[in-house]
């Protein structure tokens, strides 16, 4: 896991995953948009959301920033850049978005993801031991901020020279 | 600043000298002194043992490997705004 790139990857689907999540969890009075009344750009999107996700309705969010589909557009453009495969596979990162969900506490984005990751071929003994990290990290953290302790460990991950995807090289 | 005292290495008993090599071989690192989470888990055996062991249990190989699970660690820390 060296690299910065697979990073800026992991904070992609960290921060999108908390956008949706916020959507899901705070946007219930707005109602989700009813697809058989809504426009053609709304339909369109949550086709293509049904086809990334394999016939499934993705994450709960987009039905209910799909009042305005030219916003969630752009939303999604970012969210499907941000799970695809790439530098880190869509199985892992249905991994990281799952731990993100619980340690905020989203139930709704706790169970899509962890339906995706199911789909997506991880086993119980995956889940759990994603659960495990994530719960003892929990842990970790909150003894760490108890105790005011101060970072002592960042000298031992190696730093990556290369420059910003096109950047000139040094 | 720390709200408690940590204390070096050498104040804690034989027994946590043992955690501390356990953790420089899991860190593959050697520190000049064992970090700061270690030495809070080794000051509470009772605690730091079973928490340590669990913690070994997670992270240990499966269906994800040992970067992967240093990277969900690192992204529920962030999310859980820890500093640390």
């Amino acid at each position: 896991m060296t690299g910065d790139a697979i990073w800026y990857e992991a904070a992609q689907v960290v921060g999108i995953t908390n956008a949706l999540n916020v959507a899901a969890d705070g946007l219930g009075a707005l109602g989700p948009v009813d697809e058989a009344a809504a426009p053609p750009e709304a339909r369109a999107l949550l086709a293509e959301i049904r086809a990334f996700y394999d016939g499934g309705v993705g994450p709960p969010g987009f039905r209910l920033i799909a009042h305005d589909p030219a916003y969630a557009a752009e939303v999604w453009a970012a969210a499907r850049h941000a799970y695809g495969d790439n530098g880190l596979a869509r199985r892992f990162k249905e991994a990281l978005a799952f731990a993100v969900s619980v340690t905020t506490r989203s139930a709704s984005g706790a169970s899509f993801h962890l339906s995706e990751m199911r789909r997506l071929g991880v086993g119980e003994r995956g889940v759990m031991e994603i659960v495990g990290v994530t719960q003892m990290f929990s842990s970790y953290t909150k003894i760490a901020d108890t105790l005011q302790l101060e970072p002592d460990m960042g000298g031992i991950a190696p730093v990556d020279p290369t420059p910003a995807p096109g950047g000139p090289a040094e | 600043m720390p709200t408690v005292r940590l204390r070096s290495a050498a104040e804690y008993p034989a027994a946590a000298q043992k955690l501390f090599a356990l953790s420089r071989a899991w860190f593959n690192h050697d520190f000049a002194e064992p970090p700061a989470m270690s030495r809070v888990m080794a000051w509470d055996p009772g605690f730091g043992g079973p928490h340590g062991r669990a913690m070994k249990r997670a992270m240990g190989p499966g269906e994800f490997t040992r970067g992967e699970k240093e990277m969900v660690a690192a992204v529920v820390s962030g999310v859980n705004a820890c500093e640390y």
